[in-house]
Order: C-alpha cells, then structure tokens, then sequence
C-alpha cells in the first residue's frame, strides 16, 4: 500500500536526519525568508542585497567565529502566512545555525511567534512597529526608528514656523497607523490642532472624496502616512483638486528616486522622512555607498542600510558573545551600543530601538536635501510651498 | 464636518467624470453579456493591457497620450478577437460554468504576464497635471480631457450599434440568436467581432486611466467587478442601461467617500448592487431577465 | 468503491495521526497547509463543483471565520476549539445573507456578487477597528498548539470529504447535480432550487470558516491584507478544478498533488507559480473539464461517485 510505503519513507528520514553528524568546521548558516516577489518585492530585494554585502565582507574579514557566513534565503511573496512557514522551515529542517528578520512589519509580527517558540535571536531590521517589540518578547531587537516618529520631523519644523492646523492622512496598514497616531500625538504636543484625520484602504487609487474634504479643512500642513504607490497618486490628486497647503510630507516612497522619476516637478517641495540618507556622516557611510554600487550596479535605499547594518550588528554581538547561543548573543545585543554606517544602536530591555535617528528631506531641484534635524540639515528647507501652478 | 455645497458641487464634477469611464468599459463588457450571454471576468485585466499599450507609446515613441486612444484600441480589439477565435468560442454554449471559469483563468494569465513582461514597478504617464479652478470647484485637467474621449468614444459605439449593419447584427444576435442565424447573420462573426469591439472600449478606459493614475498589473480587476455592477444598475441587455448606471455609480463613490469614509465608498457600491439584485434585479432602467 | 477504499483510508488516517509524533516543525506545518487546502477546495466543490454556481470569493468566508474566531480568542478569552466552531457559524450565516438575494438569480449575478464580496468584507473589517484592530491586525495571545491544530484541521479535512461522499450519494446530492446539468428542468420536477443551492451554499461556507479560525489560531496575528486575499481564492479554485469538480476525491488529489508541487518546485520559480494557475484553469476547463480524476475515471472505468 502506498500509504505504508510512504510511512516508512518518512520514517526512514527522520532516523537518517538524526544520525547525520553535525558538522562543527562547515560555514554557519543564517536564514531568512524575505519578499522577493509580490507587494513589498521592491523594497525586500533591497534588504536582500544589504545581508549579502554585509556577509560578502564578513567573509572577506575571515568570517565569523573562524567560520564563514552562508546566506539560506526563500521567498514569502511579501505573505505572513508564507513567511511563518518559511521560518519554522528554516529553524527545524534546515537547522540554520540563526536567523535575522523578514521585510515589512506585519510579516514580522506573525514570524516572532515563530522564532520566539524556538528561542532564536533575530534582529529585524525592517520592523518599525513599536507593538511588535512590547509583547514580552525576549528574542527580537529593533534596528531602525519606529513608525511613530517618521513624522516628527515635518510637525516639529511646522510649528517651529508657528503653523497652526494640520491634516493628516494614512493607509491603513499596521505601520502607517501608527505614523499616523505618532504623528497626531506630537502635533497636539506642540500645540497644533489636527483638523482632519482619515485613513484609506491599501490598494486606493482615488483620493478625490477624501482630498475635498481635506479641502474644505483648509490645514497649513498636510501629513500623509503612506507607502509608495498612494504617495505618488495623492500628490498627483492633490494637484489635480488644487490642494494648497504650505508643507506636504509623505514618510515611506518619497524618498525612492522613482518616487521624483515619476513625478517630475510635481515632487519639489515635497517633504519626506528616512532612516538613512548616503550623504549623512555616519562611520563607513561612503565606504558602504561605494561597495554597494559596485556589487549591485544600483545605488543602495535606506531599506539596504538597514539590512546591511542589521546583519553587522548580529554579527558584532556574536562575536562579543563568542558563540551562537542563542541567550549570550541575546545578552550582548541588549548591552550593544554602536554607530554603524546606517547610524545609532541600542535597544531597551524589550528590544526596542532607542537610539537610531530619522532624518526629513525636502525635494529640492530634484535632489532630496536633508533638512532636519539641524545638526544633520544640508541645507534650509524651502517655505512655504508655492501653489500648484507656480512651480 | 458639515458638507458645504462647494464640496457636494466637487463631489458631483469628480463622480461624473470617473462616471463616463465607467460607463465607456462597463458598456464593453454588457455587449458581449448581451450577444454571448459570457461574463468576460477578463475585461478589466484588457483594460490594463490599453493603459500599458498608452504607456509604452508615450514614453517609447513620445506619441501625445491622448492620440494613442485608438491605437490601443486597434491593439486590443486584434488581442481580443483572437482570444474569442481560439479559447472563447468553445463555451459560448457551454454552461455558465465553464466561461465564467474560463475568464477567470484567462485573467489570471494576463495579470501575470504583464507583470513577467511589464513588472510590478508603477508607471505613470505624466501629461497634462493641474486643475481649472471655476467658482471654488477644481477641474482635473487630465480627467476633464478623459471625459471628452470617453464621451466621444461612447457616442461612437452607439452610432456603430444604432445607425450600421454590423450594429443592427449585433443588436440583432443579442436579442435572439436563432432568429439572427435565419436571417442569414454570421454568428461567429458576430461574437468574434462583438469580443474585438468589448476589447476596445475597455482598452478606452485603460488608455485613459493612464493619463489620471499610476498604472501597474493589477490595475485592471477591479474594472471587472465595477463594470459588471454598472450593468446591474443599468438593467442586464440594456445598453442605454449602462450610461446611467455608469454615472450613478461614479456619483454614489464619491457622494459616499464624502459622507462616509473611502474605505466605505466600496462597501456602499456592493450594498448597493445586493439592493439592485433583492428589489430590481432587472435593473433601474429595466432589462432582460436572464 | 468507498468500502474498497476502506482499508487504504484507515491506514492513511493512521499514519497521518501517527506522523506529529516524528515530523519536524516545518512538516507539520506544511501537512496542516494540505489539510487547510483540501478543506477549502472540498468546501468550494460543494457549492461550485455540485450545483454549477461559481463562488469567486470563497475567501470571504475564510476571512470571515479568521475574524470571528481570532475575536472570540483574544478579546473574549474562548479556548480555540469553541471559538473554530464558531468561526465556521459565523462564516454560514454570511453565506445566508448572500445567498439569499443572490442565488434567486442564475448563475452569472452569483458569480459577480460573489467576486467583489472579499473586499468589502475587507473594508469593513478594516472600518471597525474597535472590534478587529483594523489595519492593525489582531493579535492572538502566544500559544504553541501546532499539533491539537494539525489534528483539528486534519478532522476538518475528513469531515469536508465525508459530506462530500454522502451528498454525492444522496437524493439532495442528485438534485444539486441536476440543477446543474439544467436548472429549467430541475425547477418543472418540482426541486425548490432556490433552497437547496441555499443549503449547498450554507455547508460550502462552514469548512473554510473554520479552517480560518483554525489558521488564525495557528498563526497568532492577523490583519485584513492576510486573511482576504484573491490568492486564496484562485488557490481553491484551480486545486478544484485540476482534480475534478463534482467529485469526491477531485479536490483531495489537486490539494495535496498542487501544494506539494508548489511546495517543492514553483518556490524557486516565483513569478511562473500564478502565470501556471491561470494557464492550468483554462487548460482544464477546455480540455479536461472532469479533471484528472475524471480522466482516470474513464481510463480505469471507476464509478463516477469517487
């Protein structure tokens, strides 16, 4: 019967599996599962390259513990669903010796369960969500600012100006939501009023209904909390219903260049917020901007940074640690404290990011300036945005 | 929020706008309902391939956007004529079943070779931006020149229907096949025909999409899903039908973003076609029953 | 037929209900995705494969169940078994509300009705963030319940199978097939059609409203953009399809037969897996319509009620 043949496969395997011998000389093997295909394809791939350049020059360096560092990557197609599967895969047939994070927020979420259960360490470079890290967790750590303060650097120069109203928008997905809350919060902190507050779904196209009421709101600041497709469409709608206000910030997809490729002039003056930027002075920045050009032909966006800086500091807390163990390098990450070329480390007890710095840019002649915070500004941001027609 | 008149006034200038798309593709995908009694769960991905086939022109051979309507909707009336003549025409008379099934995987296939061929990136096609300001109401330049093609487009389709002899065929095959076959009508020609002309409207539709939003493989299947709700408004064979229910569905998005919420303004389009199937299911204007 | 089965059924339960005791974490997983799938794409055979009437938004009840059960878990503090179930009751009582203006129409306003009806379940649970979290998700309190889960989904599994067995055998299976084959017909023998779509549509909804329940359980954290996918859709449908609507063992053979060649194969080649799907539809639907179970049908002469 096929069934009793296919029993005794199985169980065939499962003696073979545990007799193999554990090879204590082979490569350690970190794993990952990451959105190379579907919604988040785009930016996972840029994560992709940022773990291979840092483990193609951890093994130039000599590898890690004296061994070399192999990537063991599959594909969720951008899915949580998929993602936990691929975790479970990598942690109980694959055995990988570790594991680092997946792209996006809510893939993030469903897969901490995962590497929880097995008390694996993993540092998600791509999370932004402050809720994820509060749930008791013991094993995740935070590289990047979490979502709340995307906007921060757009209100706080907002009421430095002495603008009273502000408008805010957002997809409502878990990381936008929270840049909206984030966003909301500190603009009453500083003594702005939010005049108008809507999310929309993922996926919208048309803004018309939305934008005439924020219209009729008449803000001095319209804050959006989006991705990059909505980011495109409502600055092209926003023009297109003459919506005038006199700052404009998106937080992720206006910093992509083809965020400006497919805008044109339509893009100047428009703020937007980043976790990196090539031209800040971080240690190894350059260096970094140089070697990923080189390896990839493309230039790096911050979602490379961050995964290449994720992986350097994995790595930094395993050697500290001396070991794998999954408690010592645990230890060594929540005492870590280091400036990588995608900037500030240091967590909390829960994991969570305290130190990393946002930096808002304007679109400026094409060119993406920073132009908060002070201390990192190239230049002073251009005020007030022009009406629609005049630029 | 109070709703003041100049926002009400915006609401019914973007919903009449978007409303003349809708009813330019929802009038495509009533012809072939009408003549082979097919729901062409494909028609919005072939609207998608329109949007592409303006894109590629325009930023390939910089043709003006707007010239490149009839192009794409040479292109896709071939595209369609030649699924009607190799996969279609097998379940014309075949239960429902198989061409809804058939369609679908049909859509399934084009989505996904667009984005094999075309990518996921967006696209934009980036024209005439900007707005007319009149009386505090903004007229999207790009939708206001949309609304005019698909006005024109439209008038055209039913001079062709009304006033030709392939029209009065067409209308003609899809009152009653048989009655149409004894009078000497080549009915294959005419699905095959019918298939190439629904092809074109919605490629209309794509061509001027691409010119109002970002464009990407997956544009296209929620225009199945309106198109179809548009012909339910309309009354099912009526395709007068489909140019109110265009216009009524256009308003009622936006009537409902402003009043509600966008994320609702969906909710109350489905709300509203369960209405339309429970109390009228012929349709506001009246139709056939199928 | 069935009775010859039974002794090749009982060994395979056996071992299916032996195997948590040796497979690895992954293997588990992946055999509960094969029980998920063939519940879901038995459950979309009961309404589509039986009757005729298309469901392009099977989703929805998965979602549905998702929802309901993730609800009941992390506000309401039910243990998972009781809160599954009523996933499954939540998902039937939408099947009701759709079903009754819907399926007094023929079949293509079903289909419709049914294409757009994952968005709107969509939206709305994104609009009541109170209740569901909204585009925050939902998320459920840690629990390693893997195996109970694997086991309760393998059940589910066996029970859409079951029913589909003795409906197909029944009268009230032979009239859904009728309605199918000619519903004018059906309607002038006297069959209240309208009713027993209804309930075809009633028991098509239940299975995957728990296997939603159930995946939330096993997942630990939802949101809208997981649980309504078309994805899931497409997924039942071809799997229905390749192995042969209207048949028993049709979707058992394309679950498992799709999945593990997902599994294995198409990982590698991303972007080709739905550009198949699409192809494999439209493959079956001109040239194998009983699909490959139907072909076997014919080739080894097996009765039509497997």
């Amino acid at each position: 019967m096929a069934w009793k043949a296919f029993g005794a496969l199985v169980a065939a395997l499962a003696v073979l599996a545990s007799a193999l011998p554990v090879d204590a000389q082979g490569p350690i093997r970190l794993g990952a599962s990451l959105s190379l295909t579907g919604t988040y394809a785009k930016l996972g791939n840029y994560q992709h390259e940022g773990y291979k350049l840092c483990l193609k020059q951890v093994n130039d360096k000599g590898g890690l513990l004296g061994r070399k560092v192999e990537l063991v990557v599959y594909d969720d197609q951008s899915t949580p669903a998929t993602g936990v599967r691929l975790y479970e895969k990598l942690i109980t047939e694959d055995k990988v010796d570790a594991v680092i994070g997946p792209y996006s927020s809510p893939i993030t979420e469903a897969v901490a369960n995962v590497t929880e259960k097995y008390q694996k360490v993993m540092v998600t470079p791509l999370a932004a969500t402050t809720s994820i890290f509060k749930k008791g967790r013991k094993y995740i750590f935070m590289v990047i600012s979490p979502a709340e303060v995307y906007l921060e650097g757009l209100i706080d120069q907002a009421a430095k100006r002495g603008l009273k109203t502000v408008a805010i928008v957002n997809e409502d997905t878990l990381f936008s939501k929270a840049a909206a809350s984030g966003a909301a919060e500190l603009a009453r902190k500083k003594g702005m009023q939010v005049v108008f507050q809507e999310a929309y779904p993922k996926g919208n196209t048309d803004f018309s209904g939305l934008l005439t009421k924020l219209r009729a709101a008449n803000p001095d600041v319209v804050a959006a909390a989006t991705y990059f497709d909505d980011a495109v469409a409502l600055t092209r709608q926003m023009r297109e219903l003459n919506v005038n206000p006199r700052m404009f910030g998106v937080t992720v997809g206006g910093d992509l260049p083809e965020f400006y490729d497919l805008l044109k002039q339509n893009a100047e003056y428009i703020y937007g917020a980043t976790q990196w930027e090539p031209t800040l002075p971080y240690p190894g920045n350059q260096e970094f901007f140089e070697a990923y050009r080189k390896e990839f032909g493309r230039e790096p966006v911050y979602h490379s940074a961050a995964g290449y800086a994720g992986c350097l500091i994995w790595t930094e807390a395993v050697k500290k640690a001396g070991s794998l163990d999954s408690d010592r390098v645990r230890e060594q990450l929540l005492k870590l404290e280091t400036r990588t070329a995608f900037g500030d480390y240091k967590v909390d007890q829960d994991g969570f990011q305290v130190a990393h710095k946002m930096v808002t840019f304007q679109w400026q002649d094409g060119k993406k300036v920073t132009v908060w915070p002070e201390e990192l500004a190239h230049a002073k941001a251009r005020f007030p945005t022009p009406p629609w027609n005049q630029r | 929020m109070t709703i003041t008149p100049t926002m009400l006034g915006q609401v019914v200038v973007s919903g009449v706008l978007a409303g003349s798309l809708y009813a330019m593709v929802a009038l495509g995908l009533a012809l072939i309902f009408g003549v082979m009694r097919v729901i062409n769960i494909a028609h919005g991905p072939l609207l998608m391939l329109g949007a592409y086939t303006t894109f590629f022109l325009w930023a390939g051979l910089g043709l003006n956007p707007f010239l490149t309507v009839p192009l794409a909707m040479i292109v896709l009336f071939v595209i369609g004529a030649l699924l009607q003549r190799t996969l279609v025409f097998r379940v014309v008379d075949a239960p429902e079943l198989s061409s809804l099934l058939l369609t679908f995987g049909i859509s399934i296939a084009i989505v996904n070779l667009a984005q094999l061929a075309f990518t996921s990136d967006l696209r934009a096609v980036e024209y005439i931006t900007g707005a007319w300001v009149l009386g505090g109401l903004a007229f999207s330049k790009s939708r206001v020149i949309a609304f005019l093609f698909a006005a024109g487009v439209t008038a055209l389709a039913f001079l062709v229907l009304q006033r030709t002899r392939l029209g009065k065929a067409i209308r003609a095959t899809s009152q009653s096949r048989e009655v149409a076959m004894v009078c000497g009508i080549d009915v294959g020609r005419i699905h095959l025909l019918t298939f190439g002309l629904a092809s074109a409207l919605a490629a209309a539709g794509g061509s001027l999409l691409a010119v109002i939003v970002a464009i990407q493989p997956e544009m296209g299947q929620v225009w199945t899903f309106k198109s179809f709700l548009v012909i339910v408004l309309g009354g099912a064979g009526n395709y007068p039908g489909a140019l109110l229910g265009g216009l009524l569905l256009g308003l009622v998005e936006q009537l409902a973003a402003l009043v509600l919420t966008t994320q609702l303004s969906e909710v109350v389009a489905y709300v509203l076609l369960v209405a339309v199937l429970l109390v009228r299911p012929t349709g506001l204007l009246g139709g056939r029953q199928t | 037929m069935t009775r010859k089965l039974l002794p090749a059924l009982v060994v395979a339960a056996v071992a299916l209900a032996l195997y948590p005791a040796y497979g690895t974490g992954y293997g588990i997983r992946a055999m509960l995705q094969i029980f998920m799938w063939v519940a879901l794409a038995g459950s979309w055979n009961l309404i589509s494969g039986l009757t005729g009437y298309v469901s392009f938004g099977h989703v929805a009840f998965f979602g549905t169940g998702a929802y309901t059960g993730a609800i009941l878990i992390a506000t309401h503090g039910w243990a998972w078994p009781p809160a599954a179930l009523a996933g499954g009751v939540a998902a039937g009582l939408l099947a009701l509300v759709i079903g009754w203006p819907c399926l007094r129409l023929k079949g293509p306003y079903f289909a419709i009705a049914m294409l757009g009806l994952n968005e709107v379940l969509r939206a709305l649970v994104s609009y009541f963030e109170g209740l569901t979290g909204g585009g925050n998700g939902l998320s459920l309190p840690t629990l390693y319940a893997s195996v109970q889960i694997y086991y309760a989904m393998g059940a589910l599994a066996a029970a859409v199978v079951a029913a589909t067995s003795l409906i197909v055998t029944s009268r009230f299976g032979l009239r859904l097939m009728t309605i199918r084959e000619d519903e004018v017909a059906a309607e002038a023998m006297g069959i209240d059609t309208f009713r027993h779509k209804l309930l075809a549509f009633l028991l098509s909804a239940i299975g995957p409203g728990i296997a939603g329940a159930l995946t939330a359980r096993d997942q630990g954290y939802i949101e809208p953009l997981s649980v309504f996918p078309l994805a899931i859709t497409v997924t039942m449908i071809v799997m229905a399809l390749f192995g042969g609507k209207g048949t028993v063992w049709g979707p058992v053979l394309g679950a498992v037969v799709l999945f593990v060649a997902q599994e294995i194969v198409w990982a590698r080649y991303p972007y080709v897996h739905p550009l198949l799907f699409g192809a494999i539809i439209v493959a079956v639907v001109l040239a194998m319509p009983r699909g490959v179970l139907g072909l076997l049908q014919v080739m080894y002469r097996l009765p039509r009620t497997i």
